[in-house]
């Protein structure tokens, strides 16, 4: 809104200017022929001669050639402002024409006037908004504003001057008519500063929307951080409701039930070791049940990957996706075939994985990161190396620990080297054909 | 765009279509060449004969050039025609060729009107400018460019009043004479010949120290430093010779009334008046009452017998839009020995021409119109007195600062002012002046 405002207030801007110097312009070749037809009239020639320093030459003729200079400047303003408003090639082909036609407009006057140079600057300014062509505009716009100056030019050249014709009038009409010429060539003056004002302004706005931007984008960011912990602990909390739950439900019912009918077995054990034995192939069968149903809501909690597909199809995707989400690259080796474990160890060995990984980048900052599984008789080997900072003591963060934790409660061993970026070296030990069942 | 760019074809192909045209029917179309002049002498004599010479170099010219016509204004007095030019030119209407007025030329030079003719005389193999009398071809140069070419001369002579000299038993001076001659004669000549206690013949009139300078042998003028030296001994000289003339009259002054009753010896007077009051029909209006004639100017000690020398210039508008045939006819007017001779025949001055001033076609002209046994100046003499004459710079601030001069210099004469201290303080306010205007 602000923006379209002072938008629309440039626009206007560049209309006054255009507006003042048609009228200096026109205004000035027609008082010269208006002067020199009234110096014809009243015989008045040769003692004006006297006074001059150069001849207007063709002075009638100098009008419509001004008006027409004026109107193809206009011409071009308007293809290039309306018409082509964003044809870069159209934009600069119509200012050079621009600079031509005001210089030509400027020769013709022979440099009584160089306030039409602000008009062509101001569509420059406007315009040309790289950095380095427009230090080398600028230069050549200040540079042709002083060498269009008619007392510096007219040292060496043959120039007529508007103030000899000026002070051909008595002295009261000259005082009126300077006072107009000068007003009117500070007032174009003063609508460029203006307009260049504006033309700031509006930059400066731009610039404040852009800040105001990030701002609230930071703010976003933050709040999505917020709700994202949030989301976690809830996740956490309602994952331990569950487990609880489930544990009531499953666990304690089988216990329940199994301390029932081991207390059933203790009182029938003296009177009816055959009714017992088959209370106990039934608390057997109870506990199974309970072991399935533990499982069961185990299974509940093991990684959406895992739940669909394969550890290596799971762990390639991870992969892909880390991959394809970040800068670092991640290689993944696997020399075993028929990656198929127990649940709980391809959820130990999927969670060690994206456990290194997640350190590799965090900690180590590392940009590459190589995952190589294989296997040594019963054991399988994991190595995740990556080329990150590494660190010279091992601390026991939160990653490292949890690492630990899974692999030991598989009966595996873990060791860390951050000598040269990062190393784990995992051997899990595999329970190959052993089951629950 | 497509649709842009054959619209813009189109655009072109008509535009270019169109000045084909008008470039055709310019060709096509009879040129006219302006000339500017004045109707008149430039020597302010009474002249009948002004537009014989022009109409017959117009029509000579078209004559010549079938496409071309040369008009010009005609009844444009020479006191009116400095405004008519200086009219013409704001109006941006400046005739091709024109004639240009002594009091102009400086004017318009420094404007930029007159074409520089320097590249046009270079290019043009039959034209030398040594043809010329070298004199009339610099009046018409500045800071070193040909702006116009002279088309008559007119030198000064001085007027000898023959029956005076007869009377008083002296004899009539030669060509080579000296001011002191001038002054012996002048006063033997001064007296009261009718005892009224006034003088009532004179030795000189209207002889200026100007005049007694130009024979002095000295320079005025320095071209490149723009001063004059108006302290210089034989400005001195000259005026100091003005000075003892003057005392000859013990305070009268000398009117032109006593010059026409026949009671002053010298006068200074031009060719072309000299040519009008000597030949009919306008013999019979001027100097009836005594026998005279011209001789050249008495000599300084170091100087010769020189005067001032004027020319009619004529030039080319810069603006002009038909140079080679506003060059030819140019030409036509200055160049050719025709039209030159018709100076002689028709107008009051020289021909500017050397071999047309100095042929015997001339001096028979001359002869002709005289009365018989009137001796003629010879055209050697005349040639002579041209081409070692004077030209007086035409810068405005010099006829300015010779105007003060001879303000100061009557002054002395009326006040009776030491001469050399008096010009001293002159040529210090002049020089400040000049200083100032630069």
């Amino acid at each position: 809104m602000e923006a379209k405002k002072i938008n629309s207030r440039i626009g206007l801007l560049q209309v006054v200017i255009l507006a003042l110097n048609v009228i200096s312009v026109m205004g000035i070749s027609i008082f010269i022929y208006r002067t020199i037809e009234k110096i014809r009239r009243v015989y008045a020639a040769r003692e004006f001669l006297n006074g001059i320093q150069a001849i207007v030459w063709y002075p009638y003729a100098k009008i419509w050639l001004c008006a027409l200079l004026l109107l193809l400047l206009t011409l071009s303003m308007i293809i290039r402002d309306r018409l082509f408003p964003n044809n870069n090639k159209v934009i600069l082909t119509s200012l050079v024409a621009d600079f031509f036609l005001c210089f030509m407009i400027i020769i013709l006057l022979n440099f009584n006037y160089n306030g039409i140079l602000l008009l062509v600057f101001s569509n420059v300014i406007m315009y040309v908004k790289n950095g380095k062509s427009r230090y080398i505009l600028a230069a050549v716009a200040i540079g042709s504003f002083i060498l269009a100056d008619y007392e510096l030019l007219s040292i060496s050249y043959r120039l007529y001057s508007i103030q000899d014709y000026i002070s051909y009038y008595s002295a009261s009409v000259q005082q009126y008519l300077l006072s107009i010429y000068n007003i009117l060539v500070s007032l174009n003056v003063i609508v460029f500063v203006v307009y260049c004002v504006n033309i700031i302004n509006e930059q400066q706005g731009n610039l404040d929307e852009i800040h105001g931007l990030n701002e609230k984008l930071q703010e976003v960011n933050e709040q999505l951080q917020k709700y994202s912990q949030m989301a976690e602990k809830m996740a956490e909390t309602r994952e331990r409701n569950r487990l609880a739950r489930e544990i009531h439900d499953t666990l304690g019912h089988t216990l329940t039930g199994i301390a029932a009918g081991i207390d059933a077995c203790l009182t029938m054990i003296g009177t009816s070791p055959e009714q017992t034995k088959k209370q106990l192939e039934l608390i057997s069968k109870v506990t199974r049940d309970g072991i399935k149903d533990i499982r069961r809501s185990v299974s509940e909690l093991r990684p959406d990957a895992l739940e669909r597909f394969s550890l290596e199809y799971a762990i390639n995707k991870m992969v892909t996706d880390i991959n394809a989400v970040s800068e670092t690259r991640i290689y993944f080796d696997c020399r075993v075939q028929n990656l198929k474990f127990d649940e709980d160890e391809e959820n130990a060995i999927y969670r060690v994985v994206q456990e290194g990984i997640t350190n590799a980048m965090r900690h180590g900052h590392a940009k590459e990161i190589w995952i190589t599984m294989k296997r040594e008789n019963q054991d399988i080997l994991i190595q995740i190396k990556d080329n990150g900072i590494g660190c010279k003591e091992m601390k026991n963060g939160f990653g490292t620990k949890h690492m630990k934790e899974r692999i030991k409660m598989l009966s595996g061993v873990v060791t860390f080297d951050g000598s040269d970026g990062f190393i784990v070296n995992a051997r899990i030990p595999i329970r190959r054909g052993e089951t629950y069942d | 765009m497509g649709k842009w760019r054959k619209r813009l074809c189109m655009s072109v192909f008509l535009g270019a279509l169109i000045a084909a045209a008008l470039i055709y029917r310019d060709q096509h179309k009879k040129i006219v060449l302006e000339f500017g002049m004045f109707t008149g002498s430039n020597w302010d004599v009474a002249s009948a004969n002004s537009f014989k010479i022009i109409d017959k170099a117009v029509k000579c010219f078209e004559e010549s050039h079938p496409n071309v016509k040369i008009h010009y204004y005609s009844g444009i007095a020479k006191e009116d025609y400095s405004e008519w030019c200086a009219r013409k030119l704001l109006e941006g209407k400046m005739p091709d060729v024109f004639m240009v007025l002594d009091s102009d030329f400086d004017k318009f030079t420094s404007l930029g009107v007159m074409k520089d003719l320097d590249v046009l005389m270079a290019g043009d193999h039959a034209f030398h400018k040594e043809d010329f009398f070298s004199t009339a071809l610099n009046t018409g140069r500045r800071d070193g460019r040909q702006y116009a070419l002279p088309y008559e001369t007119v030198p000064t002579l001085m007027f000898v009043n023959k029956s005076l000299l007869a009377k008083e038993s002296i004899q009539m001076p030669k060509e080579d004479w000296t001011w002191e001659d001038m002054y012996e004669i002048c006063r033997k000549v001064t007296k009261d010949t009718d005892k009224d206690g006034l003088l009532d013949q004179f030795g000189t009139y209207n002889y200026s120290w100007r005049d007694a300078f130009y024979t002095s042998g000295g320079k005025l003028y320095d071209e490149r430093q723009d001063q004059l030296s108006f302290t210089d001994s034989r400005v001195l000289d000259a005026i100091k010779y003005i000075k003892r003339l003057n005392d000859l009259n013990q305070g009268q002054s000398v009117t032109q009334e006593d010059f026409n009753e026949g009671g002053v010896a010298f006068m200074p007077l031009t060719f072309a008046e000299y040519r009008t009051y000597k030949t009919y029909p306008y013999r019979i209006k001027k100097y009836t009452r005594f026998q005279w004639d011209c001789i050249t100017f008495p000599a300084g000690r170091e100087g010769e017998n020189i005067s001032k020398v004027d020319a009619l210039l004529m030039g080319i508008n810069s603006k002009t839009k038909h140079e080679r045939l506003a060059w030819e006819f140019l030409k036509q007017l200055t160049y050719t020995e025709e039209m030159q001779m018709d100076v002689f025949l028709y107008s009051q001055g020289v021909p500017a021409l050397k071999s047309v001033a100095s042929s015997k076609e001339g001096a028979n002209i001359i002869q002709e119109d005289m009365d018989e046994g009137e001796q003629v100046i010879s055209s050697t003499l005349l040639c002579n007195v041209i081409e070692n004459g004077i030209i007086e710079p035409r810068l405005l601030q010099y006829q300015q600062v010779m105007n003060l001069a001879d303000g100061e210099v009557s002054k002395i004469l009326q006040e009776n002012k030491n001469v050399d201290s008096s010009m001293k303080i002159f040529q210090r306010m002049i020089s400040k002046y000049l200083q100032q205007q630069k």
